[in-house]
């Protein structure tokens, strides 16, 4: 009897202990952020310690993936952030559901060294903090001729070698936009001609990929030759397998923004603004870049071509982009998926 | 007096919190699929009148139905013989089983990649033995799914079945067998009906679980197989449309509560005492 | 516990389990490997994508909150489960049949759907914290498992034993501890292990009750996998092995549920 009261106590002193541990609430002067959460230690290193010796407050962080955190701040009604990361095609989103506050641009002043397509990429909201790219890899040494131009993925070759982003990615309505281009007309439109080419596609299709390690499989075990990717993964990609390349294509990679947003409810605007203000200057920039972080939009900073082989860098490349106008995108995205549904899903 | 409600005494504190936390703010979620503009029913009717969603509906219950049909089989071989294991190796066995669910699902992937690829294992060793020149297809169809979430929910089923068949008392079976039963006139007659309550038990979790699955359809299936759980994430996380995310939930929720008391059914015809 | 299966019976068992540890192989193998991918077999050995679990900072946090969220989910899910389920069996005249499908109820509505309308109707709506409602979405969650398997395995026990030693004058109290309860022992452990690692593992549900400073190991993970392509995901399987292993050994000792006994 003795023996199972002895036990029950300690079960007990168990379960206190384990409540006594559990997080302690938001103190004052609180700056709370949204953002994915990976590279933790160096987003600490470079941005969280400088920014929190700078204000003397605290930043907090809520992690996850853009439609889970949009989807909370939603059901918060704006609240519960202060800033808030997602790309381009996600803050659209945020801005038409009303859920984030116009920028007051004098509060900062490092906006005007940045690159003209990262001031103001969606109106008077957030700006963008980095850029990358979308476009074609492929196995050189399985893929002959190389790839040069969006409209290769159609090419009878490559049969059962192709994995496309799923249409739920950042990277798969893009690849309606090119289809529509490939057909001569405007998808957002008229998407009729763009699925027609997206039909034609699939015989080359082996699976649609839903994450950057999927693919990387993919690629890795043989499975496709060819795939769109956006350019951080190249790296990793080639460490798999060394003779995989970023396509050239004459018709240019795709341009996919971060940017930054300030909620509607956020109880610190100010704050806010000074932090997005830090996040530009070009100090951070620089260590950010050099250190493997996120590609640089303010201009002033300065690569070396070893540094900036994994980037999407420099003016020339960048003006050479094509953009993503998100707004029309979104208005057609739910009849987009429910077509490309049809296509994959029956 | 006390006494007559002993039982809802015990089951209170379970049946509270299911109700305040789950059944409520379900409700008042699925309450929002009734307040379309278009008419009380028309989201409903929407999702049955498309072909896509029809197809979804029943691949999703095609394959969750296999897959609880071959776990129930596979499981309830091997909780039988896990159940008679001695001591040290039983609780080895207990704990190797589970071992499956602890892969997160992105390695899991990754390592049926490995098996069922065009370069896999599998493949390798048809191709070695000369079964085919060209490597066959396998991942990406129903068939890698219903393996993938067999994989899965057997050890479920081994879990769930090893309490049940401990606890068929072993002068049982000998007395059955003293009476000139067969072995397997024993398994029919006795063991079979004495494990059916944790057979349903093991149904039920396996049927629900398949059938609400998203992260297992997602990488082992992709868009070419997809789910009634990968739909709903979909439109909920894609399309921001909650509104149908939740249709999409109350008609699974209607057609596994309706399974699940099916299943029931059948198991009190074999044995009253299933609760 | 003595009678031997048959030996066909323990070949079918060999190879079921041959399917189970089979990919696990696999998986330990990606682990070791000294590549920056997946690969297998492993090309090098090297412990480095374990050590990079902890030098993850984000996955050093939650790892403590997910350990403390499934302990705290379990333990509260079998104490008020262990009763219903025994009252599911012991007194099923005075209780609904429908009674049992309602414990069911946490698996059958999708799990985004459970988180969604949690944080929306609970943690917004009511203002609970966000720490006691990610509690609440694991318990309704791991519920099913500590009510229907401990069910099952109270089915099949005869409760004229239990009825005897109360009529020997054992407090009801008593005897439901030192009676019923040891009878059921690896349905219990069953329900504890499956109901430990749903709540371990689970990323549908906890995706929308984490919030600012809260956030569990496997949502991590995930956000991790979307940049970097590396063995650590691997590695992160192997150490949850582990730990399973060691919370079994953990509860076999202080809880004394030990199977030697049997």
């Amino acid at each position: 009897m003795t023996n199972a009261l002895y036990r029950s106590l300690a079960g007990a002193a168990c379960v206190a202990a384990l409540l006594a541990a559990a997080p302690a609430t938001a103190q004052d002067k609180t700056l709370t952020i949204s953002w994915w959460g990976f590279n933790g230690e160096k987003l600490n290193q470079f941005i969280v310690q400088p920014f929190q010796e700078k204000c003397g407050c605290t930043l907090v962080f809520e992690t996850g993936n853009n439609a889970d955190r949009l989807n909370k701040i939603k059901i918060r009604g704006g609240e519960g952030v202060d800033v808030a990361y997602f790309t381009d095609g996600f803050s659209q989103i945020g801005i038409e559901e009303g859920l984030f506050q116009p920028i007051d641009r004098s509060k900062v002043p490092n906006l005007a060294g940045l690159y003209e397509m990262a001031q103001a990429p969606q109106g008077e909201y957030g700006p963008a903090y980095t850029i990358g790219r979308v476009g074609i890899v492929y196995d050189s040494a399985k893929v002959n001729p190389p790839i040069t131009k969006w409209a290769d993925l159609w090419r009878d070759d490559l049969k059962s070698a192709v994995s496309l982003p799923g249409i739920t990615t950042t990277a798969g309505p893009m690849v309606v936009m090119i289809a529509g281009e490939k057909a001569g007309t405007d998808p957002f439109e008229n998407a009729d001609p763009a699925f027609a080419e997206i039909e034609a596609i699939k015989p080359n299709v082996v699976k649609n990929y839903n994450t950057g390690s999927e693919m990387i499989n993919l690629f890795s075990t043989g499975e496709i030759t060819v795939s769109l990717a956006q350019d951080f993964a190249l790296g990793q990609l080639k460490a798999a397998v060394p003779t995989v390349e970023w396509a050239n294509l004459e018709d240019g990679a795709i341009a996919t923004l971060n940017t930054v947003n300030i909620p509607k409810g956020s109880k610190n605007v100010e704050l806010a603004h000074e932090f997005i203000n830090f996040i530009l200057s070009p100090e951070v920039q620089q260590a950010t870049a050099e250190n493997g972080v996120d590609a640089p939009v303010v201009t002033s900073v300065q690569l070396t071509p070893e540094q900036a082989k994994q980037w999407t860098y420099g003016k020339e490349m960048i003006d050479g982009l094509k953009r993503v106008d998100y707004s029309k995108l979104n208005a057609a995205k739910s009849d987009w998926i429910d077509r490309w549904n049809e296509i994959f899903g029956m | 007096m006390l006494k007559r409600y002993t039982g809802w005494t015990l089951a209170l504190p379970a049946t509270l919190l299911v109700t305040l936390f789950l059944v409520l703010p379900v409700a008042a979620t699925i309450a929002t699929t009734f307040a379309d503009a278009k008419g009380v029913l028309a989201p409903y009717l929407a999702f049955f009148a498309s072909g896509f969603r029809r197809t979804v509906l029943w691949r999703t219950l095609e394959i969750s139905l296999a897959t609880t049909a071959i776990s129930l089989v596979l499981g309830f071989l091997t909780a039988y013989v896990v159940a008679r294991a001695p001591g040290r190796m039983k609780s080895v066995l207990i704990i190797a089983a589970v071992f499956p669910l602890l892969t997160g699902v992105v390695v899991r992937s990754f390592a049926w990649l490995i098996i069922l690829g065009k370069n896999g294992i599998l493949n390798n060793v048809l191709v070695g033995i000369g079964v085919t020149d060209e490597p066959f297809s396998m991942l990406y169809t129903q068939g890698s799914v219903i393996v993938a979430m067999v994989y899965l929910f057997t050890p479920l089923m081994i879990l769930t079945l090893v309490g049940v068949l401990e606890n068929i008392p072993e002068d049982v079976l000998q007395a059955s067998a003293s009476l000139g039963a067969s072995p397997s006139a024993t398994f029919r007659q006795v063991v079979f009906p004495l494990a059916v309550p944790g057979l349903i038990v093991g149904a039920v979790l396996v049927f629900t679980g398949s059938f609400t699955s998203y992260a297992t359809p997602q990488l082992l299936g992709g868009e070419r197989q997809m789910m009634m759980g990968t739909f709903l994430y979909q439109r909920a996380m894609v399309n921001f449309d909650w509104v149908g995310a939740s249709t999409i939930a109350a008609i699974m929720v209607v057609i596994t509560v309706a399974v699940v008391l099916a299943m029931t059914r059948i198991a009190k015809r074999l044995n009253p005492m299933t609760t | 516990m003595t009678t031997r299966p048959s030996p066909a019976l323990i070949a079918i068992a060999a190879l079921v389990y041959v399917f189970l540890v089979g990919p696990l192989v696999i998986v330990i193998g990606a682990s070791l490997s000294d590549t920056t991918y997946l690969t297998f077999p492993p090309q090098g050995l090297s412990l480095r994508w374990f050590e990079n679990i902890f030098e993850i900072t984000a996955f050093r946090r939650t790892i403590v909150t997910s350990l403390q969220i499934a302990f705290l989910s379990t333990g509260l899910a079998l104490l008020i489960g262990i009763p219903a389920a025994y009252a599911l069996n012991r007194y099923r005249i005075q209780l609904p049949s429908w009674l049992s499908t309602v414990f069911v109820l946490p698996i059958l509505v999708p799990e985004i759907v459970l988180g969604f309308s949690l944080l929306k109707s609970v943690a917004v709506g009511a203002s609970f914290p966000i720490f006691v409602s990610l509690l609440i979405g694991h318990t309704l969650l791991v519920l099913p498992y500590c009510v229907r398997v401990i069910s099952a395995s109270l089915a099949s026990f005869d409760f004229s034993i239990e009825e005897a030693a109360i009529s020997l004058g054992s407090p009801p109290a008593k005897t439901f501890f030192t009676i019923v309860l040891p009878n059921v022992r690896a349905g219990v452990i069953a329900a504890f292990i499956l109901a430990f690692i749903t709540s371990i593992n689970d990323v549908s549900t906890s995706l929308f009750l984490t919030g600012p400073g809260i956030s569990t190991l496997p949502i991590q993970i995930l956000a991790h996998v979307e940049q970097f392509f590396d063995p650590t995901i691997a590695s992160v399987s192997v150490l949850l092995m582990f730990l399973t292993v060691a919370v079994m050994a953990i509860v076999e000792r202080t809880l004394g549920l030990t199977f030697l006994a049997k």
